[in-house]
């Protein structure tokens, strides 16, 4: 046995010299390879970028790559031009406390279902998985029927305003929230709640002073994916004449009878942009070890 | 549950009691899931049968009953039956769902081959390792709709970007037309990987980096290549990764696309032509621009077995990794 063992690592020695060089070239070539691919990937935004500093014509003719004369006044111009301002606090707002409700609620609800075995468990997460199989358009016409419902006859302003699209987007992103949340809570071991319940905390007190802040990389995940998703939300922001960013951001383009001014469109993309990935980019050690705790584990 | 003493013949009231927190916590939740989910979808599944258009929107749910009527005209039309009663609607519908099948596979293909790729490459040892791995996530921070957008003009046929590399490079002698006609469901379709890359290869990063490096070594001294290392060690070990990779892609092909769509195509008007027109953009103009309400609920019915059809093939594929969890 031990000779066999140590025979095999011979061989594999002297092979190993053989292999040498042609793992080298092989390495390089990834080298080559990954670096083709993000360029690929950067390409696109650089694109966008330096897009949006050119004039309407130099952008039309695209002969240049970057703009013979850096406009940055197509920044001032976008704001103005559209109610960029009023889509920008709008889309803000509503994502904003979109994503702290649905966080709360999800943190909540993703506890429940990872800690205890309750009758009606099984359904539920049945039920929750089965939401994310529906396509949007199936229940989109009976949500806003029944918005227009309640504005009709209750007087509840559900349509056109930011609180109808809060009422819809905390409904729409809690079951994926909550399903993140909970194989989240499921990493976390169960004696430090024990520990503390033995010490006479209440289980609801376990909860808010010992997991919750153990559970910070799992919260920021789920609220960086809600931000992420609303601020990107565009059918049903658009039924629900709702005047978000993804909304209004098509006024620059031939739809509201304008003509297409490319140039300011790129800018406005590269200011909805930003708060997207400063956020991102700052939280992006947690928010990457939260989203895959719960899958790798 | 874990805290609660072990007996096992409770009654059922009994364990409702046990479990109360549970249950308030659950409670805002299940509301809103109710009224934002539940509800408007059995609602939904009832307005398939229903002859609901502007002139009868009013009724809503008291609308004409006309059972299956959609479904019929839609596999009628499907199966050559009763040729000359097919409709524009019915014949958009079944062309949408055909480039929906087609996007839906080459997204898959695109984003998770693409993503193992990289995922490999990112997960050598190398001196730029820390800032390749944040480079390589930046389209994720671009929403979809302005992907839709940059990627509107990179496809331009005169000065995009995508043309001029092309034929700065001698690839092509001539300007290709991206936008319209056949090329266009593939324009679709990159920019959606471009977009879905970043997430795929977190995730078979995260994967690959907890296989134990003890495995790969022994498989070395047994004489395995790297081909074979990657065939018998990392694949199994990412599979279940792979699994819920290939669920949210399934889900992200049928039900997804529109953003993109609508902002790279038509100049704003977002109808993308015969070649890659989707069925959510589909179904949204037939519901929302043609009022045709009923109809885009049957269709989104439709759309949603289309789905449950690969999610079921989906189950069977991988359903050992899932048990293994």
């Amino acid at each position: 046995m031990g000779v066999s063992l140590s025979k095999k690592a011979e061989s594999a020695r002297s092979a190993r010299a053989t292999i040498n060089y042609k793992a080298w070239l092989l390495d390089r070539g990834g080298d080559i390879l990954l670096l083709v691919i993000i360029a690929l990937m950067l390409l696109p935004i650089i694109f966008l970028i330096v897009g949006s500093f050119k004039s309407r014509e130099e952008f039309a003719v695209g002969s240049n790559f970057f703009p013979s004369d850096w406009r940055f006044e197509n920044y001032s111009e976008m704001w103005t031009r559209v109610k960029f301002g009023t889509y920008f606090s709008n889309s803000l707002i509503i994502c904003g406390i979109t994503t702290l409700v649905v966080t709360i609620l999800a943190s909540m609800s993703g506890y429940a279902l990872a800690r205890f075995r309750f009758p009606g468990a099984g359904g539920l997460s049945m039920a929750i998985l089965g939401t994310q199989l529906v396509p949007g358009t199936l229940f989109l016409i009976p949500l806003y029927m029944t918005f227009l419902w309640m504005k009709n006859n209750l007087g509840i302003p559900l349509i056109g305003t930011n609180f109808g699209a809060i009422v819809l987007y905390v409904g729409f992103f809690l079951p994926i929230s909550l399903w993140i949340q909970r194989s989240f809570f499921a990493t976390i071991p169960i004696d430090l709640e024990e520990q503390a319940m033995v010490d006479g905390a209440t289980r609801f007190q376990a909860f808010v002073y010992i997991v919750m802040p153990l559970a910070g990389p799992g919260v920021i995940s789920t609220a960086i994916f809600v931000f992420l998703t609303a601020w990107d939300e565009l059918l049903f922001a658009w039924v629900l004449n709702v005047q978000t960013i993804p909304v209004g951001i098509r006024q620059f383009t031939g739809v509201a009878g304008s003509q297409n001014r490319y140039e300011l469109l790129s800018a406005a993309s590269v200011v909805i942009i930003l708060p997207v990935a400063a956020m991102f980019f700052l939280l992006q050690k947690r928010f990457i070890a939260g989203l895959t705790a719960g899958a790798v584990k | 549950m874990a805290l609660a003493p072990k007996k096992n013949k409770l009654s059922l009231w009994q364990r409702i009691r046990q479990n109360s927190l549970a249950y308030k916590f659950i409670a805002p939740t299940f509301v809103a899931m109710l009224v934002v989910h539940l509800i408007p979808i059995v609602q939904g599944l009832y307005l398939s049968l229903l002859d609901v258009r502007l002139t009868t929107l009013t009724l809503y749910l008291k609308a004409p009953f006309v059972g299956l009527k959609y479904y019929i005209e839609v596999f009628n039309a499907i199966f050559g039956i009763g040729e000359d009663g097919t409709s524009s609607r019915v014949t958009g519908l079944i062309n949408a769902a055909s480039n929906t099948l087609v996007y839906t596979i080459w997204t898959n293909i695109g984003t998770l081959g693409l993503g193992l790729i990289l995922a490999m490459l990112l997960n050598r040892n190398f001196r730029w390792r820390g800032i390749a791995r944040t480079l390589v996530l930046l389209p994720w921070v671009v929403p979809t709709f302005v992907t839709g957008t940059i990627f509107n003009f990179i496809w331009l046929e005169q000065g995009g970007l995508a043309n001029r590399i092309l034929l700065g490079l001698n690839i092509i002698d001539m300007p290709i037309t991206w936008l319209i006609g056949p090329n266009s469901l593939y324009a679709l379709v990159i920019a959606t990987v471009w977009r879905g890359l970043p997430f795929t290869t977190i995730m078979f990063l995260a994967a690959i980096q907890v296989i134990p490096t003890d495995l790969y070594e022994a498989a070395s001294l047994d004489g395995a290549n790297g081909w074979q290392r990657f065939r018998h060690i990392t694949l199994p070990l990412i599979k279940p990764i792979a699994g819920t990779q290939v669920l949210f892609g399934l889900i992200n092909g049928f039900y997804g696309g529109y953003n993109i769509a609508v902002q790279m195509f038509g100049g704003g008007t977002g109808f993308a032509g015969e070649y890659a027109d989707l069925l959510v953009p589909a179904i949204t103009r037939q519901t929302w621009e043609r009022h045709l309400y009923g109809f885009g609920s049957a269709a989104s019915v439709i759309l949603m077995g289309m789905l449950l059809i690969f999610v079921g093939i989906w189950y069977r594929a991988f359903r050992d990794s899932l048990r293994a969890e």
